[in-house]
C-alpha cells in the first residue's frame, strides 16, 4: 500500500535489511532439552496420574497417551525453541520508536511444503495408530461370553445379570472374562464410565447401547456417570468388584438365592 | 468500476416529506427499548395467561416462551430497530438527513445508547458490551471455582452449581464469539479494506442489538430458576428443566439470529466493499479471519437455532422430537448441536488467528510469512471444520461406525491449523521485535495454543477420548483454546487497536501486569485441571473424591489470579480510555489502512477512497513506486489514485 505517513515518503533504502546470522546450535540445544524435558515428564506424569490399568481397554489407553505425548513432545519443543530464541536475539526495543524493518521474507515454499508434510505424515501416524486401537477395542466385543444389562436412572445405576434373578448396585465380574454392557436409561442421557478400565458409553432412553472389556485385576473400580444428568450427577457413582472366578460364582449363587 | 464503492457522497434527496417517523422516532435510545420490552413482556403474560389454558401441561413453558419473546421484539420496536421498515411500509423513505442522523452525526456520547448504523460506534458498543458478557461469565466461573476449591458440596447446592456452570459456559460463548469479530471486526475491518461502512449498516446496528435483547433473558435465567444441564442442554434432560430453559432458549435464539445478520453483513462487506485495488491477496489477513468466522458461522450457528427450536416445542407444544417414548431421540439433539458445536469452536478462534498474525507482522516489523497457505489454511478450516461434528459422540453409541471416518477427519484439520505456526514463527523470525504489548500476546498465543492443540489429538483418537470425554480433562483442553489462546488474542487485539478506537495508548506498565498474571494463572489452573481430569474426575461435577483435592484446589488459585489479572486489564482499559497517554493517528507505524485514516476516525472514514496498489505487508521493502500525489495529508493520508479521483469528480 502506498503510504504518506510522513510528508513526504522516504526514498526507498537502497539496500534490504540484512538477516542476521543464526546460532543454529543454540536452537538445537534449546529443542533438545525441551523435548528431553517434556519426554521425561510424560513418561513420569501420565502414568502415574492416571489410573492404575484394570482391563486391556484402559491399558492400551495409557500406551497411547504416553506415545502421542512422546510424539508431539519435539513438534511442540521445536515450536517454542524458535520462540525463545527469537526473543533472547531479535528484541530490538520497547519505546515508541518502531526498530528498523527487519528482512522482507515472504514466502519459503521448499519450507511450507516440508511443514505441511510434516504435519501429514504426523496426522496419518495418529490416524493408522488410532485405527490399529479402535480396532483392538471393537475385538475385545468379539470374545464376550458374558453380559451384563446396565440401566442408569437419576441417580443411580443398576445391574441385572441376564439369565437370573440377581439385580444390584454393586456389580461383581469374574477376572479375565470379557464382559459386555447392554447400556439403556430410563430417564434422561447418562454416561456410563468404569474409570480404570478405560470404558465409557452413553445411557440413552429408548436405545440399548454396548460397551465390552476384559477384566484383568482383582479389585474394585469405580463407576461414574460421564453426562451432567441433573441435580445428582456427581453422585451417580457406584462400584464394580471384579473377583476371581470362584468367588464370582458363589456371590452370584448368595444373590440368586436372596433374590 | 469493478468493485463497489459509496463514491457519490450525497445520494440524490427523496422529496422531503419531513424527517422520517417525525420527532418521536428521534427520540427513541436504549432507555424507551427496555421500556418497551418490558411492557410488550408484561402484554404477552397477560394477554397468554388469559387466552391459554392455564391447566394445561404446557402452560408454564407457554407463558414464559411468549413472555421472553414479547421481551426481545419489544426492545427492538423501542429502540427503533424496526424504523426503516415502518417508514417504508408508511411510503416514505429515510432522507439523507435521516440517514446522517442514524449514523450519529453530531450526536456526540448519545449515540453509543441508540440504534446507531455508523460501524465505529457499533464496535464500541461491542467492545463494551464484550467485557461485560465476559465479566458476569467469570464471575461464574469464580463461583464454580469456589465449589471445587474443596469436594462436598461445601458452597452451594447442586442446583444453584448446575446454573452456574450452564451460564458460565454459555455466557463465554457468546461472549468469545464476539470478542474479536464485534469489536474489531465492525470497527477496524472496513477501515482496512477502504470501506466507508458496511454494506448493510441498519443490520449491523440490529445485530448488536439483538445481542443485548438476547442478553437480557440469558441473564434471567437465574431469576426464573436456572438451568440445569449445561451450555449444551442435552435432551431430554433439558426438555424436563425449568422455566428457564425456555429463557435459555429464546436468548440463545435471538443471539443466533444476530450472528447471522452479523455474518451476512460481513462477508457481503468482505466480498463488495473493497476499495479500489484492494484484490483478495491483498487484503490484511485479519479480514480474511473475520471473513471465513463470519462464513462459516452462517453455516453452523443455525443449526443450534433449530435445535432450541424443537427444544421449545418439546417443552410448550408437547411435541416428542427429543423424547424416545414419542419415537424421538437424544441423538437428534446431540447431532444438531455439535453440527453447530465444533465449527463454533473455528468461529471463535479464526478471528483470533487474524489478529495475532496482523500483530505479528506489525511487532516483527516484517512481511506476513506465507500469506497465501495461512488463507488457504483458514478456508481449509472451515471446510474441514464441517465433517468433524461427530467426534463430540464417539462414546455416545450414535454410529460406532463411523468414529474411523470421523477420527480420520478431525486429525485432517490438524494440518491447516498448524499452519498458522508456520506463519507465526516465519513471521517472527528474523524480525525487529518490537516488544510492546501486543507482541506479548503473540508469544503469549503461541505457548497456549500448542498446549491447547496437542491436548486435542488425543482426544480426536477414539480409544483415548473413550477414557477423557466428559472429564475436566475435555475442560481443560478447551480453556487452552479459548481463554489461553483466543482470549489472548482478544487481549492482544484490544491492546494493538485501541489507540485507534480511542485515541490512547493502552498502558503498558498496568497492561504488563494483566498479561503476566492471566498467563501465569492460565497454566496453574489448567494445567492442573489436565490432571483432575487425568485422575478420572468427571466434568459438570458439584463435588468429587477426595482423590482430586489439591490438584482442584490449585485450579481454584490459579483461576483466582486468571480473575485478578483480568481485573486489572479492565481497570488498565478504562482509566487508559479517559486519561491515557494520546497515541496519535498511527503509532505502531502500521502499514494497513485503518491507521492512515486520522484519529479519531471521521464519520465516513475517507474523504475519498484509497486505491492500493499492494498488500500492507511491504516491510523491509523498497516502497512501491507512487501511483499518484498525495492527496490531502490530514484528511485521506493514503495515495488517491487519479482515476478514484475522477469517478468521483464525474
Ligand atoms: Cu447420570
Ligand atoms: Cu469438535
Amino acid at each position: 500500500m502506498t503510504l504518506t505517513d510522513t510528508p513526504a515518503p522516504t526514498p526507498p533504502s537502497p539496500e534490504p535489511p540484512a538477516a542476521r546470522p543464526i546460532r543454529w546450535k543454540e536452537i538445537v540445544a534449546v529443542w533438545l532439552v525441551l523435548t528431553a524435558i517434556t519426554v521425561v515428564g510424560d513418561l513420569v506424569v501420565f502414568p502415574r496420574v492416571m489410573p492404575r490399568s484394570a482391563s486391556t481397554t484402559m491399558h492400551l489407553t495409557i500406551v497411547t497417551v504416553v506415545l502421542f505425548s512422546v510424539t508431539a513432545a519435539p513438534v511442540g519443543s521445536l515450536v517454542y525453541a524458535g520462540a525463545v530464541y527469537a526473543l533472547r536475539h531479535w528484541r530490538a526495543g520497547s519505546g515508541d520508536e518502531p526498530p528498523p524493518e527487519g528482512p522482507p521474507y515472504r514466502k519459503h515454499n521448499q519450507l511450507s511444503i516440508a511443514w505441511l508434510s510434516i504435519s501429514a505424515m504426523l496426522a496419518v501416524f495418529l490416524l493408522v495408530w488410532g485405527l490399529g486401537a479402535l480396532a483392538a477395542d471393537n475385538a475385545v466385543a468379539q470374545k464376550a461370553t458374558m453380559t451384563v444389562d446396565a440401566t442408569g436412572q437419576q441417580w443411580l445405576w443398576t445391574f441385572h445379570y441376564p439369565g437370573t434373578k440377581v439385580t444390584t448396585e454393586t456389580p461383581y465380574l469374574p477376572v479375565g472374562r470379557t464382559v459386555t454392557f447392554d447400556v439403556t436409561s430410563l430417564d434422561v442421557t447418562h454416561s456410563f464410565w468404569i474409570v480404570q478400565m478405560g470404558a465409557k458409553i452413553d445411557a440413552n432412553p429408548g436405545e440399548v447401547t454396548t460397551v465390552s472389556v476384559t477384566p484383568t485385576r482383582i479389585g474394585d473400580f469405580d463407576v461414574r456417570c460421564a453426562e451432567l444428568c441433573g441435580l445428582y450427577h456427581a453422585f451417580m457413582t457406584t462400584q464394580i468388584h471384579v473377583v476371581s472366578a470362584s468367588q464370582y460364582q458363589s456371590w452370584l449363587q448368595t444373590q440368586e438365592l436372596s433374590a | 468500476m469493478t468493485t463497489t464503492m459509496p463514491t457519490a457522497p450525497a445520494p440524490a434527496q427523496p422529496a422531503h416529506r419531513g424527517s422520517a417517523g417525525g420527532g418521536l422516532m428521534r427520540r427513541l435510545n436504549f432507555g424507551t427499548g427496555v421500556l418497551a420490552g418490558v411492557a410488550l413482556a408484561a402484554v404477552a403474560w397477560l394477554l397468554s395467561h388469559s387466552l391459554l389454558d392455564s391447566a394445561g401441561t404446557f402452560f408454564q413453558d407457554q407463558v414464559a416462551t411468549i413472555t421472553f419473546i414479547g421481551w426481545v421484539v419489544g426492545f427492538l420496536l423501542g429502540i427503533g430497530a424496526f424504523n426503516g421498515p415502518i417508514n417504508w411500509f408508511r411510503g416514505r423513505d429515510l432522507t439523507h438527513d435521516d440517514e446522517l442522523y442514524l449514523a450519529g452525526k453530531d450526536l456526540g456520547p448519545r449515540r453509543y445508547w441508540k440504534f446507531c448504523t455508523d460501524h465505529k460506534v457499533v464496535g464500541v458498543q461491542y467492545f463494551v458490551m464484550t467485557m461485560i458478557v465476559l465479566f458476569a461469565g467469570g464471575v461464574l466461573a469464580m463461583l464454580i471455582r469456589i465449589q471445587l476449591a474443596r469436594p462436598g458440596d461445601h458452597f452451594v447446592n447442586p442446583q444453584i452449581y448446575n446454573a452456574f456452570i450452564g451460564m458460565h459456559g454459555i455466557l463465554m460463548i457468546v461472549g468469545l464469539i464476539v470478542a474479536v469479530s464485534g469489536p474489531f471486526g465492525n470497527f477496524i475491518m472496513p477501515i482496512m479494506i477502504g470501506a466507508r461502512d458496511m454494506a448493510f449498516p441498519r443490520l449491523n446496528a440490529l445485530s448488536f442489538w439483538l445481542l443485548v435483547a438476547a442478553a437480557v433473558p440469558l441473564l434471567a435465567v437465574f431469576a426464573v430458576g436456572g438451568i440445569s444441564d449445561g451450555w449444551s442442554t442435552y435432551a431430554p434432560l433439558s426438555v424436563q428443566d425449568h422455566v428457564g430453559m425456555d429463557a435459555f432458549a429464546v436468548g440463545v435464539t435471538t443471539f443466533i439470529i444476530s450472528t447471522t445478520i452479523a455474518g451476512v453483513n460481513m462477508v457481503t462487506t468482505f466480498i463488495t466493499m473493497r476499495t479500489k485495488g484492494m484484490k483478495l491477496d491483498r487484503v490484511p489477513i485479519f479480514t480474511w479471519g473475520v471473513t471465513t468466522s463470519a462464513a462459516l458461522g452462517l453455516y453452523a450457528m443455525p443449526f443450534f437455532a433449530v435445535a432450541l427450536t424443537l427444544l421449545l416445542s418439546d417443552r410448550a407444544l408437547g411435541t416428542s422430537f427429543y423424547l424416545s417414548f414419542g419415537g424421538g431421540t437424544d441423538w437428534l439433539w446431540e447431532n444438531l448441536f455439535w453440527l453447530m458445536g465444533h465449527p463454533e469452536v473455528y468461529v471463535i478462534l479464526l478471528p483470533a488467528v487474524g489478529a495475532v498474525l496482523e500483530i505479528a507482522t506489525v511487532f516483527a516489523r516484517k512481511p506476513l510469512f506465507g500469506y497465501n497457505v495461512v488463507v488457504g489454511g483458514m478456508i481449509g478450516i472451515v471446510g474441514l471444520s464441517t465433517i468433524v461434528w461427530a467426534h463430540h459422540m464417539f462414546t455416545t453409541g450414535w454410529a460406532p461406525a463411523l468414529n474411523g471416518p470421523f477420527m480420520l477427519t478431525t486429525e485432517l484439520i490438524s494440518i491447516p491449523t498448524g499452519v498458522v505456526f508456520l506463519a507465526l514463527l516465519g513471521t517472527i523470525w528474523q524480525g525487529r521485535l518490537w516488544t510492546r504489548l501486543p507482541l506479548l500476546y503473540v508469544f503469549g498465543f503461541v505457548w497456549n495454543f500448542i498446549i491447547g492443540g496437542v491436548t486435542g489429538i488425543y482426544l480426536s483418537d477414539v480409544p483415548v477420548d473413550n477414557q477423557m470425554h466428559g472429564t475436566m480433562f475435555v475442560v481443560a483442553h478447551f480453556h487452552y483454546v479459548f481463554v489461553g489462546s483466543v482470549l489472548f488474542g482478544a487481549l492482544g487485539a484490544v491492546a494493538f487497536w485501541f489507540p485507534k478506537m480511542t485515541g490512547k495508548y493502552l498502558d503498558e506498565r498496568m497492561g504488563r501486569v494483566a498479561f503476566w498474571l492471566v498467563f501465569a494463572g492460565v497454566q496453574v489452573t489448567f494445567i492442573s485441571m489436565f490432571i483432575s481430569g487425568l485422575m478420572g474426575m468427571q466434568r459438570r461435577v458439584s463435588s468429587y473424591a477426595h482423590a482430586m483435592a489439591t490438584t482442584n484446589f490449585i485450579s481454584t488459585i490459579g483461576a483466582f489470579v486468571i480473575m485478578a489479572g483480568m481485573i486489572i486489564e479492565a481497570y488498565t482499559i478504562v482509566t487508559s480510555w479517559r486519561s491515557g497517554r494520546e497515541a496519535g493517528r498511527n503509532p505502531w507505524r502500521s502499514k494497513t489502512l485503518e491507521w492512515q485514516v486520522p484519529t479519531p476516525v471521521p464519520l465516513e472514514n475517507f474523504e475519498v477512497p484509497p486505491v492500493v496498489t499492494s498488500d500492507p505487508y511491504g516491510y523491509g521493502e523498497a516502497a512501491p513506486p507512487l501511483e499518484a500525489p498525495a492527496g490531502h495529508p490530514d484528511a485521506t493520508p493514503v495515495t488517491v489514485g487519479a482515476a478514484a479521483k475522477e469517478e468521483l469528480q464525474s
